[in-house]
């Protein structure tokens, strides 16, 4: 039986009067994809930075382990989080992205801990640990280049890196690849799958991306208007869509795609 | 059980909006305090007489005349330097850039002095033409307010053309449509509100400054000279009243920026300028700027000629005597100089980078609040200020030191630098506070190792912006100031007044060297950090 990892429980956002997230449920599973999926402004972003603590709920918890996080810091609640837009540390060397907050981390860890290592040893573990991480993310070749001189898949992969660096229990991206083009968003899609395998981490993706959500995901999580309407295997979610919008929203305009693919591929095929 | 982990933040008012708030007040109270002193102290009877002055109406519109020609000069003239500069394919665009914004250098008197050293009665032009020019009165201080405006308006104008969008002028092209409508219907429209700002910065500019007038302006009086002349002679209520005047324009220009603060360049720019290919259009480029520079660097050129004349115009033997006579009577000046503007520079740069991250980067209710603040003063015209300061401050122990100087060009100055570093933090990446807080990097450490890295080069920039004007300020400083805390700037006038204008010449000229050294580093210093 699989292990929970991440309960949500009858969470709520408000602005005023406006309902941002309306009686959210959902379990998370240990080593899962989990994408959610919805169209701009269904409260998918709002759920993230929840999660994360950038924002506070209005009401209900969020359970990590057995760990009640709902009133923790962002840096306290074992997660870590990818941007759309990178969000590097533009001053600092790829190296430097990454190993900065760690040094930081083990800098406190130490001084918990009665200070029992020297600043150097510190540095030295921070650094190599850092490098550790951008050769498992083949990124050792750029390490001293400053985040301007990267293509955009690459300076996203120096963003998972730092995040990654840190251990997280769960990484959540927030529509990663929106600022990246085609080939390179399908390059980094394989990539956040081959980190998933290799670390083990669990991971939860926003996506407004039918396509995207349904390629990488164990299971889904489709959004309507601050409401969770389905959470489902793909398999599950094609066979069976809780409603019509989830028909008329995921399944069609997959459909439509596919079909538009199937086209192109007829001609060639007749040609 | 569930382990829960305390609340990591209070909700509601905290102690960053404390801290706006009562940085605000401060800012506030720095500008509207002394000027609410100021007004109080203008009696019934001070207002009688500014009004029942015979030539009253005669000043006031002297002071719009002078206003509304030169602006009108400045602004156009601006406007087609910065366009041949940056769309006629010149070469050495750098060049004529920092050759166009020489005049920012000296203070308005020196510019006004140079003229007259050209084209005054015995003008170094005037005796080569044969022939009188009239420089003095009217038409002077037109020409002396245009040198001096015409760089802050260029640098306006450059900053426009390197934001606007060339993709609309291509499908323009494509449909047919003539330069000429083109001009009309994308130019113009696109220029409306950047245009508004600038004008109003420039007649700002103009109209509140007496350097040029007092040098220049002959018997053609206009309302911040006759202010300063008032409070020379002690007569404060008057000269308040004048301020008071001065004061009018100065807040309806501001006003009416505030309100048109869409710049209207903010936009992204889907395609840049191609520069272009007419060689017809780069020779008039080319011309059009070199007589430009001619005029800009003039006054510098005047300096140095006067500066080594043993007495211009009977005696023009070269001489050293003029350099050393200052240097050993005036030397104290400008270490007083140098030690304000360094002291305004490090204080103004670290009030106004705190300012700007807080109002920028830890946005909240009150940070519009503290933006609105902090460019407050920019409203207030420098000699304004002063007397604002001088009838607060004296009698205190602060009147006259150098405390005062420093604190009172701060405010004067902060403004710009200010809002240099706002847009420069605002820029920046939205997400990084929150990586920082998910990454467990605290305020104070993005803070020290992401923000302050990041805006290293418009931090240069502030402190040369506050070092070269604190260098060159006659304004804010001239009722505060006494002998031992005197800066070189107020000598020129001092010296203009005791017919040397050889010493005021090598005044202006040492102002010119410090801050034209002061600019070439820290533009060394900016490259090598991009």
């Amino acid at each position: 039986m699989m292990q929970i990892k991440l309960k949500v429980r009858d969470l709520e956002k408000n602005y005023n009067e406006k309902v941002a997230l309306k009686n959210i449920n959902f379990d998370v599973y240990s080593g899962e994809f989990l994408s959610i999926l919805g169209p701009s402004g269904c409260g998918k972003t709002t759920l993230l930075r929840i999660l994360i603590g950038l924002i506070d709920a209005s009401s209900g918890s969020i359970i990590l382990e057995d760990k009640d996080i709902t009133n923790a810091a962002p840096n306290e609640r074992g997660m870590g989080i990818v941007f759309q837009n990178f969000a590097l540390f533009e001053n600092m060397t790829v190296l430097g992205n990454v190993e900065y907050a760690l040094k930081l981390k083990l800098k406190k860890e130490n001084k918990k801990s009665g200070n029992k290592l020297g600043a150097k040893k510190i540095k030295e573990e921070a650094q190599a640990r850092a490098l550790k991480m951008l050769e498992a993310m083949n990124l050792l070749e750029h390490k001293n280049k400053k985040p301007a001189e990267l293509s955009g898949g690459q300076q996203q992969r120096v963003a998972i890196a730092r995040t990654l660096v840190l251990n997280p229990e769960i990484i959540l991206f927030d529509e990663p690849m929106s600022a990246l083009d085609v080939a390179t968003r399908l390059a980094l899609r394989d990539e956040i799958k081959r980190i998933q395998k290799t670390f083990g981490t669990t991971m939860i993706y926003i996506t407004h991306d039918q396509e995207e959500a349904f390629a990488m995901s164990d299971r889904i999580m489709v959004m309507e208007e601050a409401n969770i309407v389905q959470l489902d295997t793909p398999e599950n979610i094609i066979k069976n869509p809780a409603n019509q919008y989830v028909r008329d929203f995921v399944i069609n305009n997959l459909k439509m795609k596919i079909d538009s693919l199937m086209k192109y591929t007829d001609v060639d095929q007749e040609g | 059980m569930n382990k829960s982990i305390k609340k990591h933040r209070s909700t509601g008012f905290g102690v960053i909006d404390g801290t706006k708030l009562l940085l605000s007040a401060v800012f506030i109270a720095l500008v509207i305090i002394p000027l609410i002193i100021m007004f109080t102290n203008i009696d019934p009877e001070s207002i009688k007489n500014v009004v029942n002055t015979p030539n009253f109406w005669e000043i006031v519109l002297n002071s719009l005349k002078v206003g509304v020609i030169a602006t009108g000069i400045s602004v156009i003239a601006a406007y087609f330097l910065a366009r041949f500069v940056y769309r006629s394919g010149v070469a050495h665009k750098d060049l004529f850039s920092i050759l166009f914004t020489l005049p920012m250098l000296v203070p308005s008197i020196s510019l006004g002095m140079g003229l007259i050293i050209l084209f005054g009665n015995n003008g170094i032009i005037t005796k080569l033409l044969g022939q009188s020019s009239g420089i003095y009165g009217m038409w002077g201080i037109i020409m002396g307010s245009v040198l001096y405006s015409l760089p802050v308006a260029f640098l306006m104008f450059a900053d426009i053309m390197k934001y606007e969008d060339a993709s609309p002028y291509e499908a323009a092209e494509v449909l047919g449509i003539s330069k000429f409508r083109q001009f009309l219907t994308i130019t113009l429209p696109y220029l409306k509100k950047p245009l508004i700002s600038v004008i109003f910065a420039t007649f700002t500019l103009i109209v509140t400054d007496y350097g040029v007038p007092m040098a220049i302006g002959g018997g053609f009086k206009t309302i911040p000279q006759v202010m300063y002349e008032e409070v020379s002679g002690m007569q404060f209520g008057r000269g308040a009243v004048w301020g008071a005047l001065l004061l009018i324009p100065a807040v309806i220009a501001f006003i009416i920026d505030l309100i048109n603060k869409d710049r209207g360049n903010s936009g992204f720019i889907t395609k840049s300028f191609e520069e272009s290919k007419s060689k017809i259009e780069k020779a008039i480029a080319y011309t059009v700027c070199i007589v430009a520079s001619v005029f800009t660097v003039s006054p510098a050129i005047s300096f140095i000629f006067l500066a080594f004349t043993e007495g211009y115009p009977n005696k023009l033997s070269f001489t050293f005597e003029n350099i050393t006579d200052v240097v050993s009577k005036s030397s104290e000046y400008l270490i007083n100089s140098v030690v304000m503007a360094l002291c305004v520079a490090l204080f103004g740069s670290i009030v106004a980078f705190l300012t700007a991250y807080l109002s920028a980067r830890m946005k909240s209710k009150t940070s519009k609040f503290l933006h609105m603040s902090s460019i407050t003063s920019a409203a207030i015209p420098g000699l304004v200020l002063g007397l604002a300061y001088a009838m607060t401050f004296a009698g205190t122990p602060v009147y006259n030191t150098m405390l005062i100087l420093v604190m009172v060009n701060t405010v004067h100055f902060i403004s710009s630098p200010y809002l240099m570093m706002y847009n420069s933090l605002s820029k920046i990446n939205g997400n990084l506070e929150s990586v920082g807080d998910t990454l467990g990097i605290s305020r104070v450490r993005m803070l020290k190792d992401v923000f302050l890295p990041q805006s290293i080069t418009t931090l240069l920039e502030m402190f040369s912006y506050f070092f070269v004007n604190c260098m060159m300020t006659i304004s804010a400083v001239s009722f505060l100031s006494s002998t031992s805390t005197k800066p070189l700037s107020l000598l020129i006038n001092q010296y203009q007044t005791l017919s040397k204008p050889e010493l005021a010449a090598v005044v202006s000229l040492i102002i010119f060297g410090v801050n034209l050294g002061v600019k070439g580093v820290f533009r060394i210093i900016k490259t090598r950090k991009k």
